[in-house]
């Protein structure tokens, strides 16, 4: 209730406040779908467009923050969405920040998958990958001590995966239903966290701890398969995050250990994802820098798409005036023969406007596998941003 | 006769012997030395930055940009860039610590993600932002990253000058040699002469409308960098410098990355 009023009263001043001393700034985007595979009943092509205001205002030693979305899909219910990605007060107070109402929080040092990034809940419906999250309304503190920063966590309210409509992409062709929870409070139970995150020369570590509820759903359908049924688990976990950095090469490790407590008991899990990135540097003689990344990615609880996937991915940042960068990543699980391929491009056009082309692919070699039922939602995607 | 021959002969080379292993290396340190104590003191400094890229043709786009930097005691100074357009940049930063004798330690925040992301910092020769500034370019100048050889004295736009080679230490900088102009009375850069690994000449930096704040720091508040071999330009243009504004080592930490606005 604290965080719903904080953010609400964020966002109101945020709004009617009419002498900054902060700024408002907005981006545009409106965005082109195309589903080359797309099998009959479902959309071939889609249509759609966000408004995003960020703003912020400072008052003595404290800060109002906020990032609304607004998105509209011609088609698509899953991907409308009003939010308050974030939506708080920050104030300090006996040596931390201390926060209040909607915030979002990145945990996490791997490029393909963060399996230790458990703060906020996936707005996946979006498809925007890493940074389409749902603002987490919580009360949180960071303080900054000599061993590393502390954050404390304390999220009052759960938010539920967003997932595109049934004739939607990506889908697996079947309405998600109303959600079941491990907890009898259901969405309105309590999530608890803490990270303690350091460096020290090459290597940046990091060390947290989770009691709440799972962020991902296990998918089942119902009875007569009409329906998806999202159920989701407790989940008590710890994580470690490390990196180290080298002169051109980067050795990443993220791993979450732990019990998730659902319909079919209790039960360990980890998740992991190890990898490296390499660099070169002016490779050919050029200004560009070539990055090489290999990464294995392990998550054995159910809702994972499969036990493991070697990821290899090639990035291309041209270091032109425009900006041009180019990142190819593969994913491929070869117990059950399904691979996943994405690309993305991005330039600048101006001052004022940028654009993305990314496209992704699924292959699979039996249809029941996770990416065998997403075997129609392969997409090209041109996004187009103004930005304000 | 011979025997005097030869003795001129081996005077005169250990002269020159002494003149280029000893003298001038000393006399370049020594000048590098009282630039670097000459700037001590400063405690921080914020500026405003409008950075002008110029392709061969003069078509030109605009960046803007500010900078935060803390001055370091032991260690080299921090500094903070937070860009503010184009638009698909905003609100990005760039932390950088720099070592004096070590890889600086570098972290970028991506605002959309929420991420603040270490990087390797041995990319010294890529471009900064497409410019045609460097990252070594860019970053904090420490004693201890060159090794120095003073060449001569010449005068630069009627003002006396050193003329002084910096030779980095660091076999990953894009630099064979850099020839520095630099002042005699206030110890202030004028000009650099970039070579290129394969000692061609790559670059010509100069500094322009030198301003003095403090009654003692000298800031150039226009910087032109010239590529000879693309024929592209950037420009710097500085606005707005303060000076001791009251911020600490806190606000120059990985953490605060994330609070950046």
């Amino acid at each position: 209730m604290i965080t719903y009023c904080a953010s609400s009263f964020a966002i109101f001043i945020l709004l009617v406040q009419p002498a900054f001393a902060g700024k408002v700034n907005g981006t545009l985007s409106s965005r082109l779908d195309f589903y080359p595979d797309h099998s009959k009943g479902t959309a071939s092509e889609g249509r759609s467009a966000e408004v995003k205001i960020d703003a912020f205002h400072d008052f003595d030693e404290n800060r109002i923050v906020g990032e609304l979305i607004f998105r509209w899909d011609e088609k698509d219910s899953g991907r409308r969405i009003t939010e308050a990605r974030q939506a708080y007060f920050r104030s300090p107070f006996a040596g931390f920040d201390v926060f209040v109402g909607n915030r979002q929080e990145f945990w996490g040092k791997a490029e393909s998958k963060n399996v230790v990034d458990v703060i906020n809940q996936s707005d996946a419906a979006a498809n925007e990958g890493k940074s389409g999250k749902l603002g987490a309304p919580s009360i949180s503190a960071e303080g900054y001590l000599d061993i590393g920063d502390l954050q404390l966590w304390y999220i009052s309210n759960f938010r539920e995966k967003t997932f595109n409509d049934s004739d939607a992409h990506p889908s697996n062709g079947v309405p998600v239903s109303s959600a079941q929870y491990a907890r009898k409070d259901g969405k309105d139970a309590d999530d608890f966290a803490v990270r303690l995150s350091s460096f020290a020369g090459d290597w940046d570590l990091a060390g947290s701890v989770f009691y709440g509820t799972a962020r991902d759903p296990i998918l089942s359908l119902n009875s007569n398969g009409s329906a998806l049924n999202p159920y989701y688990a407790l989940q008590k976990s710890i994580g470690f995050e490390a990196q180290y950095t080298g002169n051109v090469t980067l050795l990443k490790w993220e791993s979450l250990h732990g019990t998730q407590s659902s319909l079919i008991g209790t039960h360990d899990f980890t998740a992991a994802v190890v990898g490296f990135e390499y660099t070169y540097y002016g490779p050919f003689e050029t200004i560009w820098d070539i990055g090489l990344i290999g990464e294995i990615q392990h998550d054995d609880r159910p809702q994972a798409a499969a036990n493991q996937f070697g990821v290899a991915g090639i990035r291309l940042v041209v270091n032109d005036i425009a900006d041009s960068n180019f990142l190819f990543l593969a994913s491929v699980d070869r117990k059950t023969d399904q691979s996943f391929v994405s690309l993305e491009a991005s330039r600048r056009v101006n001052d004022v406007t940028s654009v993305k082309l990314t496209s992704q692919f699924y292959n699979a070699r039996s249809a029941t596998s996770a990416f065998g039922q997403l075997s129609d939602d392969d997409a090209i995607t041109l996004t187009l941003n103004m930005f304000f | 006769m011979k025997f005097a021959t030869i003795t001129m002969f081996v005077t005169l080379a250990f002269a020159i012997i002494t003149t280029i292993t000893f003298a001038t290396p000393e006399k370049g340190l020594e000048i590098a030395i009282e630039a670097d104590s000459r700037d001590k003191g400063f405690g921080d400094s914020t500026a405003q930055i409008t950075m002008i890229l110029m392709d061969k043709y003069g078509q030109s786009t605009e960046r803007t940009i500010r900078n935060r930097t803390f001055e370091g005691d032991n260690e080299g100074d921090k500094s903070l860039v937070i860009f503010d357009s184009p638009g698909d940049v905003r609100g990005t930063a760039f932390l950088s610590h720099t070592k004096k004798s070590d890889s600086d330690d570098q972290w970028l925040y991506l605002p959309a993600l929420k991420r603040v992301k270490r990087i390797a910092s041995s990319n010294k020769a890529g471009p900064f932002m497409g410019s045609e500034f460097s990252y070594e370019d860019i970053a904090s100048q420490e004693v201890e990253k060159y090794t120095y050889n003073f060449l001569r004295d010449e005068e630069l736009n009627g003002l006396d000058c050193f003329v002084v080679e910096y030779d980095p230490v660091d076999p990953k900088s894009g630099y064979k040699r850099q020839i520095v102009w630099m002042d005699k009375s206030e110890y202030r850069v004028h000009k650099i002469d970039f070579y290129d690994r394969k000692d061609a000449l790559l670059k010509t930096l100069t500094y322009e409308d030198y301003k003095q704040y403090l009654d003692k720091f000298w800031r150039s508040n226009r910087l032109v960098m010239i590529n000879h071999q693309t024929g592209k330009k950037t420009e710097l243009l500085f606005a707005d410098w303060k000076f001791r504004t009251g911020m600490t080592e806190r606000d120059f930490e990985k953490s605060a990355l994330k609070r950046t606005r």
